[in-house]
């Protein structure tokens, strides 16, 4: 049986600067080079909510506060992500001088963030595989996920302003193979890799967006160009590439 | 609505954003500017402004103007020091006792200061407050065609030291010296607002301010970037390190959803902006406002004030 899914293929370019932290609410200065799912599902869900005129950004905030990107979660089978150029992370070293009780106290620190910015033109281009009944069912079209899609304004924090270059809605056909090859990023788990790239630990945002102190981590990929990969892959097919 | 702006600015020997200092020398913030060279990455380091700091800028400005259109602004924004209601000190200032409802702690910091509404904030206790900002800043960085003629160069000063009655030196010298980053270069950034998170709840409680202050408030926001650019109030060291130049280009789009101008880092920015901008047209029926100028930037700036008035927005 082919079954086929809905794919929102969606071309941003960077103002030079993507401030992922890694740890939303904490303090560690830590900076994913790559964005994860999670901020690629927040980054659509900003614009979807802004035309359906929902303004609300927490949900349930008395008990579990999540974020309300988790509403539009279900309608999302799966986020990726492809980077062309390899971005550098890098942080600046701050020296922070504050007054506490009358005394000058002097730190030192550094808010890392991922450079893409040079003589290349970095671009990244954004996969969303959309659940077509649950979106039908659902409040919204999957032509306003569309124009969402050009909505795009930053992902990450609110330095990391980007621009939507080109928007792609089209169908994929799910296969089952042994091989594949691929330059979005993919789940780890369970398969052998030839080829360079940066192995991130992620939240995973299938449990919910938002609140992560107790978040499972999931392991995910993300090839410098083109990689091999093997295993019981499950492959979709958008255009002239391959997502996992 | 949505209003979002590429701006390219001329900065000629200015310090707007130093950050460490290492004894008497003050650092400008930069960042990596990766060159590929016989296909091995290298790395140039460039003068920057970091989002942070022209964010801070805007909403000074956003001070100024809603105490002149009237607008409540909060005591502790109002000295320009944006704590942002982050704690039961500062925010026992706008409401007292505070209720332990999110929606009322939300409701008592938008309705007192127009800042908090715009620019966001985060009451870090129990419960927890949080509301995102509805202005992105990016950083500023030099323009890519140009990055390789950015600079960063140290310049020397002389203070002059205190001495002791009789003239005598001491150990102490009779100047000080210390040297001050100085960077050039052809900058672009882009500055993006969210018109329709003005004055409503980010909980769900819908508007929380009366229609015509909304608007009022929206107007507040547009002229505050309106008086930051013009008057090229931004950065740091603006007293001895005004930077020598202005705005070259500015690019105005005002959108019906979200939709941001490309980065004038790029040089065909305008162009890729206006081809954007006709593919929403023409696949949504979405009406919209672009004005591009390497003139006087003001008068763009005026037209989109004009274009939302006409459109009974502000
Ligand atoms: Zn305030």
């Amino acid at each position: 049986m082919v079954s086929l899914i809905s794919f929102l293929k969606v071309e941003v370019r960077p103002t030079g600067i993507i401030a992922l932290r890694s740890l939303p609410q904490s303090k560690m200065r830590n900076a994913f080079r790559y964005p994860p799912p999670s901020t690629l599902i927040g980054a659509l869900a900003y614009p979807l909510l802004h035309i359906a005129g929902d303004r609300t950004e927490t949900l349930e905030p008395r008990r579990n506060a999540r974020s309300s990107a988790d509403r539009i979660r279900p309608l999302i089978e799966w986020a990726t992500v492809k980077v062309s150029g390899m971005p550098r992370v890098y942080g600046s070293i701050l020296k922070i001088n504050r007054l506490h009780r009358r005394s000058v106290e002097s730190a030192v620190t550094s808010f890392p963030m991922a450079v893409m910015y040079g003589e290349s033109d970095y671009t990244l281009t954004l996969l969303y595989l959309l659940n077509d009944d649950l979106i039908s069912a659902s409040e919204f079209s999957v032509k306003d996920f569309e124009r969402a899609a050009w909505g795009i304004s930053r992902l990450g924090s609110r330095e990391s302003v980007v621009s939507v270059e080109s928007v792609e809605l089209g169908k994929g056909t799910i296969m089952e193979k042994e091989m594949a090859e691929t330059a979005y990023a993919f789940l780890l788990t369970g398969k052998k890799v030839q080829g360079g790239g940066v192995v991130q630990g992620v939240v995973d945002w299938k449990e919910g967006i938002g609140n992560y102190s107790k978040a499972r981590i999931i392991v995910m990929f993300y090839p410098e160009g083109k990689v091999e990969v093997e295993g019981r892959l499950k492959v979709i097919d958008v255009g002239e590439e391959v997502v996992l | 609505m949505f209003l979002s702006v590429g701006v390219r600015f001329e900065a000629n020997v200015e310090a707007l954003n130093m950050v460490e200092t290492a004894g008497n020398y003050t650092k400008h913030r930069r960042v990596p500017y990766l060159v590929e060279e016989d296909r091995k990455l290298k790395t140039i380091y460039v003068p920057a402004i970091s989002g942070e700091s022209l964010a801070h800028a805007y909403q000074w400005s956003l001070v100024k103007e809603a105490l002149a259109m009237n607008l409540p602004v909060c005591e502790d924004c109002a000295k320009g020091e944006f704590f942002k209601s982050m704690n039961k000190a500062h925010l026992k200032k706008k409401i007292n006792p505070i209720p332990d409802d999110s929606k009322k702690i939300e409701a008592a910091i938008i309705k007192s200061c127009i800042i908090e509404d715009v620019g966001g904030f985060l009451y870090a206790e129990k419960p927890p407050v949080r509301r995102s900002s509805a202005f992105q800043v990016s950083y500023a960085l030099p323009i890519k065609s140009m990055a390789l003629f950015a600079t960063a160069e140290p310049q020397l000063h002389a203070r002059h030291a205190q001495m002791d009655a009789k003239g005598k030196k001491g150990n102490v010298s009779e100047q000080m010296i210390y040297y001050v980053e100085t960077g050039t270069a052809l900058y672009g950034f882009t500055f993006n607002l969210d018109l329709d998170a003005i004055g409503v709840s980010s909980l769900g409680a819908g508007p929380i301010i009366p229609e015509e202050e909304i608007k009022a408030r929206r107007e507040a926001s547009l002229k505050a970037l309106f008086r930051m650019l013009s008057s090229a109030q931004f950065g740091a060291k603006l007293s001895r390190f005004f930077p020598v130049g202005g705005i070259t280009e500015l690019t105005v789009v005002v959108t019906e959803h979200p939709f941001v101008v490309t980065s004038p880092i790029y040089d065909s920015y305008v162009e890729r902006t206006k081809k954007r901008l006709e593919v929403i047209k023409e696949a949504f029926g979405e009406d919209y406002f672009f004005d591009s100028t390497n003139e006087v930037p003001e008068e763009t700036l005026r037209k989109a004030i004009e274009y939302l008035k006409e459109k009974g927005y502000i």
